[in-house]
């Protein structure tokens, strides 16, 4: 009890609990990722219980492995693809528009703003009900599979793309377009070579989150589909994992992991070396961190 | 009934190359022996790709908005007059499918497609009740009324019904002596939908995979199809043989009876290639691959004996009740199609059901 | 700071159309594929169905809208018993539970982080952000493979002694299924709760603490009042999204007395002939978590003018 008063007493310790329960989050938070990617490394079929240590579920069983079955590494190829699109074509335009609501005034600005962020608060049900009738009933020219799943992914990432990039042009400030505008800069130009280097921690990092948020998502990709072959990783997982699952999901699962953790690094670095260049100290993780939190105003 | 053809809606001329494209099927989850479709992926020079449906529901529901093209499709048929008369299914050019004389003479001229010009047979199969021999302490048999296992409180957490809209109410309408498992009477309809929801009490689980959840061990009672009973047989874990592994059906043989078949959407990319594939399955060697080694279902082909399937150690002997032969029809119920409102009705009590009130 | 658009002149009015310009793709981009659709599931929702193929037969004049498919929805959701009824219930206790436990959970976690990271922040940063990369089936399937009946938890709890056997976690229990939603959205909730605590001016705190306030009331008269953004933010965060989850009870459960809402959705409008009454749902759902992001806004606002804005 008195050690408890001491500890309660001194706010500038370490507090012990606090301590305690942030590790004990952690391992609940990481362990079980840690366990599923041990069993993808299983001899056997049991994803619950290990049994022995062998690449059979990534490359050697010639029907059921990663690299053999047909569904799962189309289903990898497709998830990429995916990404790979949501990604360019979301950046630029999501860039655009933050840059434009923020500096924009006046009457129509406050209702493109909402409308920018209302998807954050649409549950993924609602927004692939949306886009699935849009696609049967109005819009038939466009046919369900790829297309139609890559409309999806930018339509739900455009608005975290926005949220980072605004949050950053907030805490910029205009200082530096104005300055060069007095210096006879036209107002492309002045976007050009002013603001958007400046954003380029901002736009990585988009980036990043949506790539990350296109090779998760499932709930828009499985309405969205139109059969096996436009199935992504998380759709395969989810329609194999309740039927007839072998540790080879857990594999998909960790190729996945892993090929996505590269691209978030590459991009990481990147940002750290563009930091490093102009100067900048402090921690890039915790800037990274912070940065979702100015953009919803 | 025959069914009715159209004129914006044409068979495919005869003497046609099959298409180069890559076969899209679309079918129940384990209802296809992937390597048949390895077979005719190298006899023919093609790619073969299959896409999953978990309830007919969902898979009639695809076909029907035409937002996906497949070329060839499974359905049920109680549900394919419909397709047929939205057309979105094209009639058949059986010049492509000589192997339809393969097939039970009662089927190749069936009572819901009479002259098979939609349709071919694919497999036939009853609805009964499937379980663990070593699991469980009472059988079907146990009982007085076989359907009341159902209520077994030591079978708690461990039963599961069909997750289909017909299948799972039959049972209970069954239960209560009532034949007609296509009524349309509300009074049947509040009787089937009260009967489920007394089993939630006994965490009830609705699943199509009855064919993993028992040798699995996830499922010790099964409202089960037979062709997944006899399938089940090949997802035992190691340890486990296969008389762990019981199926009942009425001994009167009144009870739901079936014929799945396979079909050609109209917006089939590869028509030709489909006509193909349905005569590739038709063959009685590639018909009983497919049946003995992988599906377990059985496609109603003169030459399966339904009394040497036991003796060749296809089908276990416990199991023997999973059989199906061509007089079961006479006296089994089929599903056969409802009426808009009747539909609309017991899709209403079945969700009810599913919603978990 | 000054802002651009206050420069008077000539000047103004072009100023801004050029930043409205900018922002124009973005904004046609989701009028036609956010906003529009969500006329369709209108549409749909007040429309008929094809009577051959019984598929949606969308209406789009508002003079011929057909009211049923709403009828059918409303009446069963104000009807005590009734399956919506039951099912919105259900959801909506599934995530106020969910909800609070992930706040239980998240805010120490952030707090430390925030407040006592230090050396580590970096570290405990990764940490916290590194499920975001983790897809969330996966993370639902690593969990899965831990409550099988031979899996992890079992095995410990049965060797700790808690349990005597193995119990079968996955077999329709709303613990498994609660549960499994705050492992889901917990990390969510993290991070913008961590970003928000980071900001609290520590020097309140101090300021506190010299005028004699013990840490718990410190902690109960600054930080608290001062968290109020980033807990309401928090929770909408999490909570709007779960209202629309059906694939965690899918997984985890599977029996029809832990469906939620979501599950609902997902029968009418991908299984079945009844699209117009799933379209009506989402439509219904829609409105509820409008005049949920609507308390939000006003509770957000009314907090930011207590603590002097």
């Amino acid at each position: 009890m008195i050690r408890v008063r001491t500890w309660l007493g001194n706010p500038w310790g370490k507090p012990r609990f606090l301590v305690l329960f942030t590790a004990l989050y952690l391992v609940w938070s990481i362990v079980p990722i840690l366990i599923a990617i041990r069993f993808s490394f299983n001899e056997g079929r049991s994803r619950s219980t290990a049994q022995g240590w062998s690449l059979r579920w990534y490359t050697g069983d010639p029907d059921a492995s990663v690299l053999h079955d047909p569904t799962l590494h189309s289903a990898l190829a497709q998830s990429l693809r995916l990404a790979a699109i949501a990604v360019l074509v979301t950046v630029p335009l999501g860039v655009a528009l933050a840059v434009g609501l923020t500096r924009w005034r006046g009457r129509g600005a406050g209702t493109a703003r909402g409308i920018s962020l209302a998807t954050l608060v649409t549950p993924e049900i609602v927004m692939g009900t949306a886009l699935l009738l849009v696609f049967i009933e109005l819009l038939t020219f466009i046919p369900l599979g790829t297309v139609a799943q890559a409309i999806g992914h930018i339509t739900f990432s455009i608005v975290f793309v926005v949220i980072i990039v605004r949050g950053r042009l907030l805490a910029i400030g205009p200082e530096y377009e104005e300055a060069a505008r007095d210096l006879g800069a036209s107002r492309l130009q002045a976007i050009r070579l002013a603001l958007l280097p400046m954003l380029i921690p901002a736009v990585v990092a988009s980036g990043i989150i949506v790539f990350a948020i296109s090779m998760d998502d499932f709930v828009i990709s499985a309405f969205l589909s139109s059969g096996t072959d436009t199935d992504t990783v998380p759709v395969r997982i989810y329609s194999q994992g309740r039927t007839a699952p072998t540790p080879a999901l857990n594999a998909l699962a960790t190729v996945t992991l892993v090929l996505t953790i590269v691209i978030a690094l590459v991009g990481f670095l990147l940002w750290r070396g563009v930091r490093a260049a102009r100067g900048q100290t402090g921690s890039t993780v915790g800037e990274f961190a912070a940065l979702d939190a100015e953009g919803v105003r | 009934m025959t069914q009715p053809l159209f004129d914006d809606n044409p068979m495919i001329a005869s003497g046609l190359e099959p298409e180069s494209g890559t076969l899209r099927i679309y079918n129940w989850n384990g209802y296809l022996d992937p390597k048949i479709k390895k077979g005719f992926a190298k006899e023919y020079g093609v790619k073969v790709e299959e896409t999953f449906f978990t309830t007919t529901d969902e898979a009639v529901q695809k076909i029907s908005s035409g937002a996906v093209d497949y070329d060839v499709f499974f359905p049920t048929q109680d549900r394919v007059g419909r397709l047929i008369l939205g057309k979105r299914l094209q009639p058949l050019n059986l010049e492509y499918i000589p192997n339809l004389k393969n097939v039970w003479p009662s089927l190749q001229d069936p009572w819901y497609d009479k002259g098979s010009q939609y349709t071919v047979p694919y497999m036939t199969w009853t609805t009964g009740i499937g379980y663990r021999t070593d699991k469980i302490e009472k059988t079907p048999l146990d009982y007085a009324n076989p359907y009341e296992i159902y209520w077994d409180e030591a079978n708690r957490g461990k039963m599961f019904l069909l997750d289909d809209g017909r299948d799972a109410p039959a049972h209970m309408l069954l239960k209560n002596g009532i034949t007609n498992i296509n009524t349309e009477d509300p009074d049947d309809i509040a009787l089937w939908e009260k009967e489920l929801k007394s089993l939630y009490d006994m965490n009830v689980k609705v699943s199509t995979d009855d064919y993993t959840n028992i040798p699995e061990g996830k499922a010790w009672v099964h409202q089960m199809w037979s062709g997944s009973a006899i399938g089940a047989q090949w997802y035992l874990p190691e340890g486990v043989g296969t008389d762990a592994l019981g199926f009942w059906f009425p001994a009167d043989g009144v009870g739901t009876i079936g014929s799945d078949m396979m079909a050609v959407p109209k917006d089939a990319q590869n028509p030709v290639l489909a006509h193909h594939f349905l005569d590739y399955l038709l063959d009685v060697k590639n018909g009983y691959s497919n049946f003995a080694n992988y599906v377990g279902y059985q496609p109603p082909l003169t030459k399966l004996d339904p009394d040497t399937l036991v003796a060749d150690g296809v089908v276990p002997k416990n199991l023997k009740t999973a059989i199906v032969r061509e007089s079961d029809f006479d006296k089994g119920l089929p599903l056969t199609e409802l009426t808009p409102d009747g539909q609309v009705n017991w899709q209403n009590a079945w969700a009810e059901f599913r919603a978990g009130v | 700071m000054s802002e651009p658009g206050r420069r008077v002149g000539a000047d103004g009015g072009r100023e801004n159309r050029f930043w409205a310009g900018l922002a124009l793709p973005g904004v046609v981009w989701l009028c036609v594929f956010f906003l529009l659709p969500f006329y369709v599931i209108l549409c749909v929702a007040l429309g008929s169905l094809d009577p051959i193929l019984l598929t949606p037969a969308p209406e789009w004049n508002p003079l011929q809208w057909n009211t049923a498919a709403f009828e059918f929805v409303l009446d069963n959701l104000f009807t005590p018993g009734a399956a919506f009824e039951t099912v919105f219930v259900r959801t909506f206790f599934y995530v106020l539970i969910a909800t609070t436990l992930s706040l239980l959970i998240a805010y120490p976690v952030a707090y430390y982080v925030a407040r006592y990271g230090g050396r580590w922040k970096g570290l405990l940063l990764v940490g916290l952000i590194a499920p975001f990369f983790i897809s969330y089936l996966m993370r639902m399937l690593a969990w899965i493979n831990l409550l099988q009946d031979d899996g992890w938890v079992n095995s410990v709890l049965v060797w700790v002694g808690i349990l005597d056997a193995p119990r079968n976690w996955l077999d329709g229990r709303a613990s498994s299924v609660i549960l499994g939603l705050v492992y889901g959205y917990v990390p969510f909730m993290v991070l913008p709760l961590y970003a928000f605590l980071d900001r609290i001016d520590r020097s309140l705190l101090e300021a506190a603490r010299d005028l004699g306030a013990s840490p718990f009331q410190a902690f109960r008269l600054v930080t608290l009042p001062l968290s109020t953004p980033a807990i309401l933010a928090g929770v909408v965060i999490i909570a709007l999204p779960m209202f629309g989850d059906y694939y965690t009870p899918d997984l985890l459960s599977g029996a029809p007395q832990t469906s939620l809402i979501g599950n609902q959705i997902n029968l009418y409008i991908r299984g079945g002939q009844q699209v117009p009454v799933g379209a009506a749902l989402v439509v219904v759902l829609m409105v509820f978590l409008t005049v949920l992001m609507g308390y939000y806004l006003f509770a957000t606002a009314r907090a930011q003018r207590r603590l002097g804005g």
